[in-house]
């Protein structure tokens, strides 16, 4: 189900004046067809960086923004993450902030509850009467609370700096290099490209169904869905099959290795991430 | 015409659930040749294919590659040596970028990175795609992956190319493309093996066919010969090409004087016509 509503955002998404499509003429979106987080980080103008540099500069400030929490540096992780996805990487600011804001009701809904409390008694610095019971907060309390979520949008958008700037290829080669185990990358990097053929054959199979009122009443769409559901296994075995044959077609051999282009990391993007990183650690230590 | 370069002998081979999908297969290619593998579905051309390429294994008889036979041991050599372009590209296409993708043969072949950079780079610009080299292949469209899945044989350099229904689900003009490339691979002198049920594209291009039946030959010679013959093409359920056709109706009307010399191209007839 959750492809589905995928799809239809980004159709909402493109028929809105989308500024990347635009821009890039060099790769063409297919609605329909994956997600819009691997269209953008193909499309990317720092595509080009060294991934493992990505890599390592989204995790390292993620680790200083929850490590060193404090606001400040929180800030100054969003304003810079948000500048290298936007004005290096060429990505919409629409487009991004629309990104950013899918867990924003995860967000809230985990910062309130630190934020507010019930209570049968009028108490705390503000309360509001609800019938039985009080909510009540205090300045305190509020400023934990928006402190937190500062410090959550940091993390995210330090990980959205990653995903829309790497494809998963790339990301998967850089988990090789750290040793991740074998047996987990490669089967990533088959379910990577597999993701795309089943939601395709998924798509074919519900305009089929709908084509021949698959999807009438209620009850007639979960029986639809059902069988669906049991189509796609049995095809997708059929798949595994055909794609091992054109493997061992190719001279496969239980190693599943890929060829990857070197993209070098040059000694100023280092001394930029450097100064980036001094910068976070001299702020956390003027404003602690 | 020297040694064969593949020779198959008495090729058995059976599915899982018992019935026999090639049945005592004998069939020589010689290096340059352009065949056609011609049948109805399921006549067993694509199962003759793997077979031929050392993905399945026979349950009987031998396969030899320039004067090897072929066991376990050197399968690799086969394999290395008979590329096959799939009927579906999406069941070829495994990487999840282009260069990746038309890399992953001569990665397998355990070259040297430079080696298979430079032979990336040859493929793509063979198929004219140079320029997707970092794209994913989700993103392409059906021709556009079936170039890939071309690139991705030609880039392992193969002496002999299947190309499994290469023509299934493309536009005229990715057909037209295709048969530009098929026709740029002969002129080097590649070995093809094409199946297909296009009659036409087999009478123009091939010059020896191999009809397919119920997991059989049943006839192997040039398309000319197999499609005058009504007994095979009924056991093959196949039709005559439009241009035989028509060049017999003509000689019915005594348009035109039987001299047997059945024009093989629309520009051949034309002439033909021309000269009278």
């Amino acid at each position: 189900m959750s492809t589905i509503a995928l799809k239809g955002e980004h159709w909402d998404g493109h028929t809105h004046g989308d500024g990347i499509n635009h821009r890039h003429h060099k790769i063409r979106h297919k609605h329909g067809e994956g997600s819009s987080i691997d269209f953008y980080a193909y499309a990317s103008n720092i595509r080009d960086w060294n991934p493992a540099f990505k890599v390592s500069l989204s995790m390292l400030t993620l680790v200083l923004s929850i490590v060193l929490n404090n606001p400040y540096v929180s800030l100054a992780v969003i304003v810079a993450m948000g500048y290298l996805t936007i004005i290096e990487g060429g990505l919409s600011i629409q487009a991004y902030l629309s990104i950013l804001m899918i867990p924003i009701s995860f967000i809230l809904l985990g910062t309130i509850t630190i934020g507010i409390d019930f209570s049968t008694q009028p108490i705390g610095q503000y309360n509001l009467h609800l019938g039985f019971f009080y909510v009540f907060t205090s300045l305190a309390k509020l400023k934990i609370m928006f402190f937190l979520m500062l410090k959550v949008f940091a993390a995210i958008s330090a990980m959205e700096m990653m995903s829309l700037s790497t494809p998963s290829s790339e990301i998967i080669s850089v988990m090789q290099r750290v040793h991740v185990p074998k047996l987990f990358t490669e089967l990533m990097n088959l379910i990577y490209r597999y993701i795309f053929i089943l939601i395709d054959v998924n798509i074919k199979m519900r305009n089929s169904a709908n084509s021949r009122l698959g999807f009438c009443d209620i009850k007639t769409s979960w029986y639809t869905f059902g069988k669906i559901a049991s189509n796609l296994l049995i095809v997708s075995f059929k798949k595994a099959n055909a794609y091992y044959d054109a493997m061992e077609a190719r001279c496969y051999d239980g190693d599943l290795i890929f060829l990857e282009e070197d993209k070098k990391v040059t000694t100023l993007q280092i001394a930029k991430a450097a100064v980036f990183v001094s910068f976070l650690m001299l702020l956390w230590g003027f404003t602690r | 015409m020297g040694e064969p370069i593949l020779k198959i002998r008495d090729l058995h081979y059976a599915y899982g659930n018992g019935t026999p999908a090639l049945n005592r297969i004998d069939a020589d290619i010689y290096e340059g040749e352009k065949i056609a593998v011609i049948g109805s579905n399921g006549a067993g051309k694509s199962t003759f294919f793997l077979n031929a390429n050392g993905v399945l294994t026979p349950d009987r008889g031998e396969i030899s590659y320039r004067g090897t036979i072929i066991n376990k041991k050197n399968l690799k050599e086969l394999r290395k040596n008979i590329g096959i372009v799939f009927q579906d590209a999406d069941n070829q296409i495994i990487a999840s970028t282009v260069m990746a993708e038309v890399g992953f043969g001569p990665m397998n072949l355990k070259l040297p990175k430079e080696e298979v950079l430079r032979r990336v780079e040859e493929a793509l610009t063979y198929m004219n795609i140079l320029d997707y080299k970092d794209r994913p292949p989700h993103y392409l469209s059906g021709g556009e992956k079936k170039r890939v899945s071309i690139a991705d044989i030609i880039a392992m350099k193969s002496e002999i190319i299947i190309f499994d229904e290469p023509t299934a689900g493309l536009d005229p003009l990715n057909t037209q493309m295709l048969e530009e490339v098929l026709d740029k691979l002969g002129s080097e002198g590649k070995t093809m093996l094409i199946s297909t049920h296009d009659v036409d594209f087999v009478y123009r291009w091939a010059e020896r066919a191999i009809v397919f039946s119920q997991g059989k030959i049943i006839a192997d010679g040039t398309p000319l010969k197999i499609f005058q013959s009504e007994e095979i093409l009924k056991k093959a359920n196949l039709k005559r090409p439009t241009l035989m056709e028509v060049y017999d109706l003509l000689v019915e009307k005594h348009l035109l004087e039987d001299t047997k010399a059945y024009p093989t191209s629309t520009q051949a007839f034309k002439e033909m016509l021309g000269n009278m």
